[in-house]
Formats: C-alpha cells, structure tokens, sequence
C-alpha cells in the first residue's frame, strides 16, 4: 500500500470509444484540482482506461489537510471584559460562538482600538474523509457528448456503472454512487477472466491486470497494436495502408490489443481500390495491406483478447468482409448499370435541405455559378468543362455505393466517370471536389476542379445563411465554418483572382426566394466567417496578426490580391521610414476623425511646408495609383515610406487647426486626399509599430 | 444448432426462464419490432414489463426481388423488452449467446457504440450494435424517450437478427441457404416467392392514389380514436400509416418537401398516441405495479450473481 496514493477506477459497460479517452483524462484532473484546491496537491497522476473501466492513480497526497488557525476578531475589549480583565456577559456571548472557552478570550490591538478576540484552530481533515466526499461528485459530474439513465432512473451517465474502486493507502475510501458502493475488488474481462480480485495500489492494480491480458494504459495498448499489425503485415509481404483515426478508435475499443489476420478472395481485388479500403475501414474497422502500392488479399482488424486459438474470430471476420465485398461488388455492378449523367438523372429526389430544395436544385445552381466564377477569371478554356463537371458531379449521391459509404462522396462519381471513359480532368475533378477537407490536404489538382468545388461551397454556405442557421460557438452542423476554410484555401491556393463577394452575391441572387434573410445580412454574416478563415490560414503561414489586418481593412474579398498585400507588409514594415509614415497615417486618421469631407484649393496653400507637402503628395498620388493598378504593392508602400519626411516636416511645422476655417478646411481636405492615397494598399493604421515620443508634434485631436 | 426454428426455439426458451412474457408478433406490417405495441407503449409509465416475441419486420425500400444474398423486405427480429432495465442485463444477454451454444471463451465479442432513433415515433435510446468476431449480431439499447416522453423506469430492449445469426452460425453464402428446419427445409423455401413477389409490388405494382387515400383515411381513424381515448386502435391506424408511407416511398413517390411532411404527421400520430395510453394506465391504476414483486435490491436482480464488489461473471 503504498503511502499517498489513491487509486480510482470505475467499471462500467462499454463506453464509446470516442468519449472514453477524454472522460478519463477529465476525470483525473477533476480529482486533482480538487486536491489542490484544499492544498493536498498529488505529485503526480496518471490514468488509464478500457471501454469498460476509468482508472486513476494520483500519488503523493498528504496524509491529511493541514490545520487551520484563525483569528477572530469579536467586540472591543471594553465591552467584553470587566474592570477587572474577567469576560462580560457579552464576552462570554462571543467565545461560545467561537467554540472556545471564555477564559481563552484574548486582546488585540487594532487601529480602532483594543478588542476581544478568538484563536480559533479548525483541524484538517484526513484526506481519505476528503476524498469520499469530493470523488464521488467528480464521478457524477464528468461531461459527456452523450448521457443515459437506466433502470429506475439511475444516472446519469455514458453507460450503467457496475463497480468502484477506491482506496486511498490500501485503505477502502467509502463512498456510495449510482447505489454502488465503493471497495477495493475488481475482475477482469466479464467473460475470459471474471473472478473477482483485491487491489491496494496502482502498481499492483496494473500488474494483476496485465497478468490477465488487460493493458489499461492507452499509449502502451497502442504501441502494442501498432507492432502488431505491422509485423502481420511484414509476414504478408507488405505494409499496413495508414490509418491513424483508425489505429486510435480500435485502441480505445480494446482492454487486450489482439491483431486478427484474414484473407479477402482474389477476385475482390478487381474492385476498385477506394472501395475496398472504405468498406473495410467502415464496415469491418479493419486495415488494408499493400506492396508496392498494390492492394494485397488479405485485411487486419481488431480482438480483443490475446489469441484466437480455434480460428473462430479470424473465420467469422473473413465471413463477414467476405459477405460485405460481395455486397460491395454488387452495389458496383448495380450502380455501372448506369451512367453518372444517369444517376445525376435522379437528383430531383434527394434533398439538399428542405428549405434549400434538391439535389436537382442545387446542381443547376452549381452549373451558372461555375459559369460566372469562369467569366470573372477569365478562364474561358475552363468554363464548359466546369459546367459539364458540375452537372455530373453529385450524381453520386444516389448511387448505391454512396448511399452504403458516405466517406466515398465524390471519390465514387470520380471512379464511375473514369470507368465510363471520361477525360481525366472530368473524372479528377470531380473526384477531387471535396478536397480539401481539413487544413493539411491538398486542394483539387485541376482549375475545373477548385472551380467546381468553390462554387457548391459558396452556394451552400450561402444557403445555409441564408436560412438562418448561422454556425454558434462550437455548434456548426451544416459545416460553415470548414467550408469557408475550404473556399478560402482553394481561392487563395488555386491562384484565383476574383471577388469572393461578387461570387457570393451571385450565389444568393440564383436562390430566388428561397432564402430568408436579405442579401445584405447575409454578405454580412458570410464576410466574418470568411475572414476569421483567412487569419486563421494566413496566421499559418507566418504571417502576424497586424499585417493580415491591414490588408484586410481594404476589405478585398479578392484573396491571392489579399495575400500579396499581406506579403508586401510583411516585407516593407522593417525599412527605415515605415513606421515613421503608419505613425503618421495615425496621426493623420486621429486629426480627421469625425470630420466631414472638406474641398482642396491649392491656392489656399499659405506656408511652405503645406505647399510642400501638397507637391509632394501629387507625385506620390500618381506613383501609389499607377504601382497599384500593376498590383506593385511593395512598391506602394515604399512610395508612401519615402513620403514620411515631408510628412513629418508638415506636422512639426504648420498647425491644421488654424483659427481662420478656410485655412483650417483646406488643410484637412489636403490631409484627407493623403489619407485616400495611403489607404489603397494596406489599413497602415493597423500596423503595430512602437510609438516614439519624438515625433509627437504640437498637434492636438482634431 | 444452426437453422433458423431452432434459434427462436432457444431464445424464447431462455428468456421466459428469466421471467418475460412470451408475445407472439403484432399482426400487422411494422418495420421493426420496437413497433409492436408491446415495446412502444409497454415501455411508457411506471409499470414493470419483461417480453419476449418475434416481429417479422417489413422494410420495403430493402426488398431485392431475392437476388441480394444479404438483403430483404422482410426480415424476422427476436425482440426482448425488460423494463426496468436489471443491472445485470448485459450479463443475462451475454448468456443467451452462450445458450446459443457459442463457447464465449474462444470467440471475441465487442460492444460497439451504436444509439438509436426512430423520428416516426419520437423516441431514441443508448446503446451499442454487439459484434461477434466482426459480425453485429445484436441491437442492445437503453430507451431513454417513447412517444416524446422521457422514460422512467428505463427499458433494455435487446433485438436479435435473426437471419443474420443464423446466416453466421451456419456460414451460409446467402440468407436463402439458411436451415429453417434443421437439415430440411430452407429459408428460401420458406420465403423467396415472398420476397420476389413483394419486391415487385413495393416498386412496381403498387397504387400511388389507394395508398395515399389509404394513409389518409388512416390518419383520421387515428384522431377520432384518439378523441375516443381509445390508444391501442389509434396506435393501430398510425402504424398502418407508417407502412404505407415506407410502401410509398420505396414506389418512388414521395417527393423530398412531402417526405418531411409525412414522417411528421405519422409522429404527430404516435407522439398522441403514447399520451392517450399514458393517461389510460393511469386511469386503470397501473394494474401491472400491484403484480410487481416487493422491490428488488441492487443484487439480487435476475441474473445478477455474486455480491456488490464481487463482479462474478457480470459484465463490467
């Protein structure tokens, strides 16, 4: 038993493997913090889990909480104590309040004066008395995706709970929960190793356990999984397919990470390779193995327990795969009976959403969105194809493969189109529509293919605003947010110069009155989104957060154009003058603020250091706006870098607010034509630059 | 014991030793055997019920003219229903198998997160699909809400598919090939003209216009039993409107807007239905609570060996 560790586990009935990692780890750090909180912090925790049991090991607890002495400041000692120093009524009145006797009253000085006044010592409780009342509230209170009750309204929790132990220096910590009581017995697997058997610490805990077979340590079942399959893999000739997820969910399935080998008929290596991997990735949790890229005969899943002795798992997981590659074969056979434009055919039938109308529906909006994004970039060449794409590309959703495995949307239309004799860039893109899906994938590899896949994103995003179910905190279920992060990659990636708002706009309008909230709400509710994606995709390619900013205060939706302004920032913001001209383009926006726009008259020009910077800026306005139309945006910058010193000059020399408000308004209306001109390439303003007292000059806020 | 007579034989036999009811299947077409009224409305309210029955379940859209070796517009399902839900029921399913005659101690049997959830009827519970060397033998689910109301006592509903089990045990190619009769007659002998003659009638025979009159007509029986107070007939007619709906939409003929608006007129349906019964119950007393016997402690549920902290073969 060893001293300061407490030991909890919890066995229950299999929790989904997509919850337990988590309520463990939540678990343990409950318990700890709890802990902490009452100053008998653990050195140290570890925890572990199967499906049907959370365990947690928390060492060197202090025996018990320290004591407590406090003192208590009650009446002054004039009132509680009598001439001659014995406690008054009132004095007495106090002490039994306090829990002391009257005689053990003492007398403080404060600046108030001199008071009565209790040392009162609370002892610490021992920490085993602590932990049955803070453990089982830890246990109850964890969060779940998902919760039941079972029998008479017990609960609730992910699955009913059958036993806890808890034991706290080999002695049984008493608590009772779930009408369970806690103890120090626990079993192994409910069928291969069921007697019962005590436990005192956490050492001891694992080694019974793993005597039995039963690993509870997630990193080392994995580890252990992991060798498994790839030496099984090895003595087939070849190498596991990687699926991490996959790899993971099956280890968080398992107390005894045991690797099933089967074989798969030669025959069902005609099917095509996506679909051999899904359906045993999704029907069976099981790898696939391959050489040389080649797929081999055979598959590799999950038992858990350490052998098959009778062949009995290996047998009945081969029946199965072996009956779901004939249904697969004859999905496959089934959907060939037809062409993709044959399934597109069907799409009236299929619903989008139920506000947003079919598939039908959405294919037509696909198809003139596709032709509009082709127009704005020019890309003639593209444009028919994308139509064509467009107009096949869903036409999978009512095939019967899809249908059995949605992960295969998209990749099914692209195998059907190549099957039917397709070009490549028709079968690709449309196999590729869907990429990218996270932030490490690669977007489609074909212009026809980002054109068709920007236009159904924007079209559904659209949509969905559109409807009103804007994504909130964590709740997205129309994936908003991963589409704007795929419209985003795939315009900024893809090379696409156009307006996303244009695109957007048009999106709307091809809605007709299906929507609910007007254009306008929704350009407003789509560009946060949007934006928020684009920092989030900029931040990753470091660049900071100011300079993304700046850029974005020109508001341009057209993103490699945002990216080269980013870049240029990015480059010009360390060379000399720089921040010289954002402090004075702050200067600048803190005078205008709030005034309206005034009219320039040359001839109003007065001192020389106006007439200067008035001459200077008419150089600059031609340079900024030639450099920006030729998309020069380093070359912008540094034009306005080298305008800083006149800048300056002006600023330390003339007052703009003169008294007399012809001179005072010319004098803005010069300073707002400077700002229009250092505004075009970036928001300077939201350059983060270090303030330097020297140039403050003698103006006020205007 | 590998034919499919023989597994229904078994399983019933088990599970009225452990005290359920034996119920025949409902006499009408439902889709699963949650459906039979002894599941739906049994699990509502306060009163105990433990059930075992078989429910030849229709699921039209899945006919395959008995060419697809896997699938079928009717299949059988032996459905057990414990309400409240014993502590040790998983312990108690875990033996069926092994009356099943499966030596659990040589194969690997798993417990897959798989919940439910049935729109037409309101209701959805907790649960897992229970896998046996890689094949889902089982549906086990806690039923947590029935009809829009939230359950308490909780129900375990165990639905074994019986095809499949069978199919497994035996190694069977193709569900056709099953022993019904243990070495005689197959289940294609049985079924296969079924199967073909239904599948033509689900896609190609039957009357748009007579089914959609008949979900109508249905529909309003159901209300004027319901103004009636009379459950058990209103629950009749939105079964009725549930098969037809599914009739219809394996004919192809419900559009996407109408799909929606169906389902929720048949859950409208069932959702009244299950208040009505609730109330009646009431009205009766729960005469099942006074069969009950004196509450049970925590251990000494059905099938529940050994001690609290004396695990014994339960499953933990």
């Amino acid at each position: 038993m060893p001293r300061g560790e407490f030991l909890l586990e919890v066995r229950c009935e299999e929790i989904p493997a997509r919850m337990v990692r988590r309520a463990t780890q939540d678990l343990g750090s409950r318990i700890f913090q709890e802990l902490l909180n009452r100053k008998l912090t653990p050195r140290e925790i570890e925890t572990g889990f199967t499906p049907r049991r959370l365990a947690v090991a928390l060492k060197g607890i202090p025996g018990r909480e320290q004591d407590r002495t406090e003192e208590i400041v009650g009446p002054p000692a004039s009132i509680a104590f009598d001439d001659h120093g014995k406690p008054t009524k009132a004095g007495e009145g106090f002490a039994r309040r306090c829990g002391i006797e009257a005689r053990d009253l003492e007398r403080v000085k404060t600046p108030k004066g001199e008071y009565a006044a209790a040392v009162v010592t609370t002892e610490g409780r021992p920490t085993l008395e602590v932990l049955s009342e803070l453990v089982p509230k830890a246990i109850a209170e964890l969060n779940w995706a998902k919760v039941m009750t079972w029998g008479r309204g017990v609960g609730p929790w992910a699955r009913p709970v059958h036993g806890i132990v808890a034991v706290f220096e080999g002695e049984i910590v008493p608590f009772e929960l779930f009408g369970i009581q806690s103890g120090a017995t626990t079993c192994g697997h409910p069928v291969l190793s069921p007697k019962a058997f005590q436990v005192a610490g956490f050492t001891s805990y694992r080694k019974k356990l793993g005597k039995l077979g039963i690993e509870v340590n997630f990193e080392e079942r994995l580890s252990k999984l992991e060798v498994g399959l790839s030496d099984a893999a090895a003595e087939l000739g070849g190498i596991v397919v990687d699926d991490q997820p996959l790899l993971e969910r099956l280890t968080a399935m398992c107390g005894t990470p045991g690797v099933v080998v089967g074989k798969i008929d030669e025959k069902h290596l005609e099917l095509p390779r996506e679909v051999l991997i899904a359906s045993l990735r999704d029907h069976q949790s099981a790898f696939t193995v391959e050489r040389e890229g080649e797929l081999l005969p055979a598959f590799l899943t999950l038992m858990d327990r350490a052998d098959d002795p009778e062949g009995f798992v290996r047998r009945g997981n081969e029946w199965v795969v072996e009956a779901r590659l004939e249904d697969a074969a004859f999905f496959f056979g089934e959907d060939r009976k037809k062409t993709l434009a044959e399934h597109a055919a069907g799409l009236g039938r299929l619903s989008f959403h139920e506000k947003l109308g079919s598939y039908a529906d959405k294919t037509e909006r696909i198809v003139e969105l596709c032709k509009f994004i082709c127009r704005l970039l020019d890309w003639d060449d593209e444009a028919q194809t994308a139509a064509e794409v467009a107009r096949l590309m869903k036409g999978d959703l009512v095939s019967e493969m899809v249908r059995e495995f949605t992960s295969l949307q998209g990749i099914m239309g692209g195998v059907y189109a190549r099957a039917e004799g397709l070009d490549e860039e028709v079968w690709r893109s449309i196999y590729e529509q869907y990429m990218p899906q996270g932030t490490t994938d690669s977007i489609a590899s074909t212009r026809v293919g980002r054109v068709v896949g920007l236009a159904d994103r924007i079209d559904s995003v659209v949509g969905v605003l559109g409807i009103g179910l804007t994504p909130s905190g964590s709740k997205d279920p129309f994936g908003v947010r991963r589409a704007a992060q795929g419209v985003v990659r795939i315009a900024l990636e893809g090379e696409m110069e156009l307006d996303l708002d244009l695109v957007a706009a048009r999106a709307y309008k091809q809605y007709g009155d299906r929507l609910e909230e007007s254009a306008e709400e929704v350009l407003a509710i789509w560009r946060p989104f949007l934006f928020d994606r684009i920092r989030h995709i900029l931040g990753l390619e470091d660049f900071s957060y100011d300079e993304i900013e700046a850029a974005l205060e020109v508001g341009a939706t057209n993103l490699p154009d945002l990216r080269a302004r980013v870049a240029a920032i990015h480059t010009v913001r360390d060379e000399p003058g720089f921040r010289s001209v954002v402090l004075a383009a702050k200067r600048i926006a803190n005078i205008l603020k709030g005034v309206p726009e005034q009219e320039l008259r040359a001839d109003l020009l007065s001192e020389p250091a106006e007439k200067l910077l008035y001459q200077s800026y008419q150089k600059l306005k031609d340079e900024i706006k030639k450099a920006e139309h030729e998309k020069r945006y380093e070359e912008c910058l540094r034009t306005m870098t080298s305008f800083a010193d006149v800048l300056d000059h002006f600023f330390v020399e003339v007052l703009v607010m003169d008294e007399n408000p012809d001179v005072r308004n010319n004098r803005v209306a010069l300073l707002q034509a400077i700002q229009r001109s250092l505004s075009r390439t970036a928001g300077l303003t939201a350059v983060v630059v270090e303030r330097a007292d020297a140039t403050e000059g003698k103006q006020g806020n205007g | 014991m590998h034919s499919f007579q023989d597994l229904i034989l078994t399983l019933s036999q088990y599970w009225t030793a452990q005290g359920c009811v034996l119920q025949q299947p409902y006499d009408l077409e439902v889709g699963a055997g949650t459906m039979h009224p002894e599941t739906f409305l049994r699990v509502l309210g306060p009163e105990p019920w433990n059930v075992v029955y078989v429910q030849p379940s229709r699921r039209p859209a899945d006919a395959r003219y008995g060419e697809n070796p896997f699938r079928l517009g009717k299949h059988y399902q032996l459905q057990v229903l414990l309400k409240p839900s014993p502590a040790g029921v998983q312990a108690l399913y875990v033996q069926s198998l092994e009356a099943m005659g499966i030596d659990l101690s040589l194969h690997d049997l798993r417990f897959e997160e798989d919940n439910w959830e049935a729109p037409t009827l309101g209701a959805w519970g907790v649960g897992w699909q229970v896998m046996l060397d890689g094949m889902e033998i089982t549906q086990f689910t806690y039923f947590q809400q029935a009809g829009g109301l939230a359950l308490d006592p909780v129900s375990a509903e165990i639905t074994y598919g019986l095809e499949r089990i069978t199919m497994f045990l035996g190694r069977k190619r193709s569900l056709y090939e099953i022993d019904w009769v243990p070495g005689g007659v197959t289940y294609g002998q049985v079924r296969h003209q079924d199967e073909v003659e239904f599948s033509r009638y689900y896609f190609e025979l039957a009357d748009v216009e007579f089914l959609r009159t008949q979900f109508d007509g249905n529909e309003r029986e159901a209300v004027r039993c319901l103004e009636a107070e009379l459950a058990l007939p209103a629950y009749e007619c939105a079964l009725k409107c549930s098969h037809l709906f599914n009739v219809l939409d394996a004919r192809g003929a419900v559009s996407v807007t109408e799909r929606v608006g169906l389902i929720k007129r048949v859950r409208r349906l069932s959702v009244a239905c299950a208040k009505v019964y609730v109330a009646r119950r009431e009205d009766l007393g729960y005469p099942l609570l006074a069969a009950e016997p004196a509450e049970r402690g925590h251990s000494a549920e059905p099938g529940r060996p050994g001690e609290p902290g004396e695990p014994g073969v339960e499953i933990t």
